[in-house]
């Protein structure tokens, strides 16, 4: 994936005078996720799971969300990170995807950042495996005040599409 | 996607869709007639000029330029053909048939103004200007047969004229009739006129008369060619209609209908008289249907939804108040009006239904053209025998069905149905017939492509799975006949021959099979070698609601649509007996296989207690039953469809909201059995490892 299309992938949701883009950040399992703020439709307490059976590992069941039944996913999992202990979680992220709506499970909501563009480094620059669902990693102030960063693994909305 | 150009595009689309379809099924009935040498009914070729006539103009509104220069081409064809001065012929018909396809193309286009497609259109567009057959010379007018006025003849458009003579020349007496007509029903009217003369006469031309109509009616004079006796014409006018007669054989001065001087000028402006008031009419008549984007019903079928939600949260309430006496005279009311309410909701429901449904015969319109097509390809004789065309099921299925079904003819001409000489060499009728049957079979409609060709091969289609590594050996030699025909929906597995331009288009029976179970069908083979293969697809009438049985299994709540179940009976953990490695119990004397659900899902602890039930389910001959932990009752169930990553999970239909934020998943039965009975284990566990 080139640095221009992972550029692209987020050009819908970046403020197009400055590059800026509002991402909501989250924590799962032991990361901090961040998703494109614009992609994300609602946060929800979690409602009642109803597991799919064969389904694969990382989708953990469907919701109903006033009527809609949405397939709820497992960030960690889906990514195949290795979590020490997985809390149950504790928020839905409502993400559209561009076709529809998928439910991200995560732990709880950190904040909303406003990213400039120096503070996006893209996933093919760094060389993961990740980068079928990664854009790439921002860095964000810790919210601890130990003055170091912490880092924003950022979902690409659009990669939730095959998830 | 509200942008109101979208809007008007996509209403174009649609629109030319729909003629393009008419066009397409009104060239099958012409091809037929031809094919037939029957008499071509004019009425035809003036619909299929009128379809064409259409698509230009608003081909041309909408920029769609290349879709306006072929219509526009066509249409002097097909002018040409109406007004006799040029003959169907194989040719035509093949220009006439090219269109169809290149319509679609030229529609489908990102950019309709593509100057890469020029040279094709130009191409094709020299093709229709280079056809002309000349027709007879013509001896002697023969309008001079009749005394027909001059103020009469003066005002006939050329077909009209045209429509005259020909008449005159096949042999047909010339009749008027005289009737009154509705002013405000008059188009209507006119329409019926031409229903019931369709048999019998051909309408040449009708003029309003000064005489016998008053404020509300019109009298029209009606020109007729018919050739039935004048007594049986009149048998059938007279009743209805008015007064009818000959027109009389040019030997004496005609009675001649009054002059058009002093007509009333509403009547002139109604009666149709020229090309374009004739459209007019045609529009007019057909404006009670509505066009409706199929999401607007799939919205108001949600709407419905939640309706049958807050009915029963009602319901739970005077449940909750019931056996209290304080308010039993409201409760009862309330409970009677609750049930009213559910009469009516229920009429909705299925009214909505109603408008999603459609006939099959759009499916088998388009099929028709395949079967032509590829039976010219491949040099084949085809007869195509269409039934139960009305057949109706939901408009989404009959979209989904499209391509599977198409498939399948394909592949019956191709490789089903032998070259002429090789079926005579057999004693077969040269011609190889295909049937398309449809029909309603309980809640479910069933299709059929049935040919009378060579049959499947059931040892080849074993050897190539093997040479293909789809299957060990060993396992190959276990398989039954039917199994052995069942490795056709194996994905890679694709007898050499297939690869041919007709099956082509990559798309291979798995393929064929997966579309169908998606939309909670069933496919099977049945094949005999030498004599031919049937496929029947056994299809739900409608998707979007059904009856289910709710059961639990292991705490969880799944719906079984109520179609697939037969009964439900005590589960006795003592009666189950073990055949060949499956649970059997015995019910009635017959010998039911048993499937515990807990077990297919891999529900681990499973409480094995006390208590539990059978359910058993049927579809077509099959028999199963499944083990449930607990039955909660009916419902009207809507069914949801999962999201993307979860629709390709076998064993479910999809998903439906109970209320209460509860969501149970809906059993696709069909794949239950299919997975139950068709697949062996080994077949199943190459089909996951593929």
């Amino acid at each position: 994936m080139s640095l221009t299309v992972q550029k692209a992938t987020l050009a819908p949701h970046t403020d197009s005078e400055t590059g800026a883009i509002a991402v909501l950040a989250v924590f799962a399992g032991d990361e901090a996720y961040g998703f494109p703020l614009s992609a994300v439709r609602e946060i929800l307490m979690p409602p009642p799971l109803t597991e799919v059976p064969r389904a694969p590992e990382h989708l953990l069941g469907v919701i109903t969300v006033r009527g809609q039944i949405i397939t709820l996913i497992d960030l960690p999992k889906m990514l195949h990170l290795e979590v020490e202990q997985h809390e149950p979680y504790g928020r839905v992220l409502l993400v559209d995807n561009g076709e529809e709506l998928i439910g991200v499970a995560v732990d709880r909501v950190i904040q909303v950042y406003r990213m400039e563009p120096d503070q996006i480094e893209y996933a093919s620059a760094m060389g993961t495996e990740l980068s079928e669902y990664v854009v790439g990693v921002g860095r964000v102030p810790s919210d601890s005040s130990s003055g170091r960063e912490d880092m924003l693994i950022l979902i690409d909305p659009v990669s939730l599409l095959g998830a | 996607m509200s942008d109101p150009r979208d809007n008007v595009q996509q209403e174009f689309l649609a629109e030319a869709q729909e003629l393009v379809e008419a066009l397409s099924r009104d060239l099958l009935l012409l091809d037929e007639a031809h094919h037939r040498n029957e008499r071509i009914d004019p009425a035809l070729i003036n619909e299929i000029f009128r379809s064409v006539h259409t698509l230009k103009g608003i081909a041309g509104m909408f920029g769609y330029k290349h879709v306006g220069a072929v219509a526009h081409a066509l249409e002097d064809l097909l002018d040409d053909l109406r007004l006799g001065r040029t003959l169907v012929g194989p040719q035509l018909l093949d220009v006439l048939f090219d269109s169809v396809e290149r319509f679609q193309r030229l529609l489908a286009l990102e950019d309709p103004q593509s100057p890469e497609e020029e040279p094709g259109v130009q191409a094709y567009i020299a093709d229709i200007r280079s056809i002309g057959t000349e027709p007879e010379a013509e001896e002697g007018d023969p309008l001079d047969k009749y005394a027909i006025e001059p103020a009469v003849l003066s005002v006939l458009t050329e077909y009209e004229e045209h429509r005259l003579r020909a008449c005159i020349r096949e042999g047909l007496r010339l009749y008027r009739l005289r009737a009154a007509f509705d002013l405000t029903a008059i188009d209507d009217s006119i329409e019926t006129l031409r229903d019931v003369a369709s048999d019998d006469a051909e309408i040449i031309t009708y003029l309003p008369s000064m005489e016998g109509g008053n404020e509300d009616t019109i009298e029209l004079v009606v020109l007729l060619a018919s050739r039935v006796p004048e007594e049986e014409l009149k048998a059938h006018f007279e009743g209805r209609y008015g007064k009818i007669e000959a027109v009389q054989e040019r030997t004496h001065l005609p009675t001649l209908p009054p002059r058009l001087t002093s007509i009333p000028s509403a009547a002139v402006s109604r009666g149709p008289q020229s090309e374009e008031d004739q459209s007019q009419a045609s529009i007019r008549s057909v404006a009670n249907s509505v066009r409706v984007d199929i999401r607007k019903l799939d919205h108001l079928m949600n709407v419905v939804g939640e309706l049958a939600l807050v009915r029963s949260a009602v319901d739970r309430i005077v449940d909750r108040f019931k056996g209290e006496s304080t308010h039993r005279q409201s409760l009862m009311e309330l409970d009677r009006i609750g049930r009213g309410f559910e009469r009516q909701l229920s009429e909705l429901r299925t009214g909505i239904l109603d408008v999603r449904m459609v006939p099959l015969g759009q499916v088998f319109n388009k099929l028709a053209r395949i079967v032509r097509q590829a039976a010219r390809e491949h040099d084949k004789d085809v007869r195509l025998v269409v039934t139960g065309a009305n057949t109706e099921v939901d408009k989404l299925i009959v979209e989904e069905l499209t391509d599977p079904l198409m498939h399948l003819v394909r592949n019956a001409i191709d490789h089903g149905i032998e070259p002429a000489d090789a079926r005579t060499r057999v004693a077969k009728p040269p011609e190889g017939t295909l049937a398309l049957n449809a029909y309603h079979k309980g809640s479910n409609v069933v299709i059929e492509v049935e040919d009378d060709g060579g049959g499947m091969n059931a040892h080849k289609l074993r050897e190539t799975a093997v040479s293909r590594g789809l299957l060990s050996a060993d396992i190959s030699h276990e398989l039954t006949r039917q199994e052995m025909l069942n490795l056709v929906f194996l994905p890679g597995l694709s007898t050499s021959s297939e690869i041919t331009d007709l099956s082509g288009r990559g798309v291979g029976m798995d393929v064929v099979k997966t579309n169908i179970l998606r939309l909670g069908g069933m496919i099977s083979i049945a094949s005999e070698q030498g004599i031919g293969t049937k496929i029947t697809v056994t299809l739900p009438i409608t998707l979007a609601i059904i009856r289910a049985l709710i059961v639990t299994v292991a705490s969880r709540t799944f719906a079984l649509p109520i179609t697939a179940v037969r009964e439900a009976i005590p589960y006795v953990p003592e009666e189950v007996r073990t055949i060949q490695g499956r649970e059997v119990i015995t019910l009635r004397g017959e010998t039911l296989a048993i499937c515990d659900l807990a077990d297919l899902f891999g529900f681990r602890g499973s409480s094995r207690e006390e208590g539990r039930f059978v359910v058993v389910g049927s579809m077509g001959n099959r028999e199963l039953g499944f083990v449930v932990d607990g039955l909660i009752g009916q419902e009207d169930v809507i069914i949801k469809a999962l999201g993307k990553s979860l629709s390709s999970i076998r064993g479910f239909a999809g998903a439906t909201d109970l209320g209460d934020q509860k969501v149970a998943l809906v059993l696709d039965a069909p794949a239950l059995f299919t997975e139950y009975f068709d697949g062996p284990d080994a077949l199943r566990a190459l089909e996951t490892r593929l």
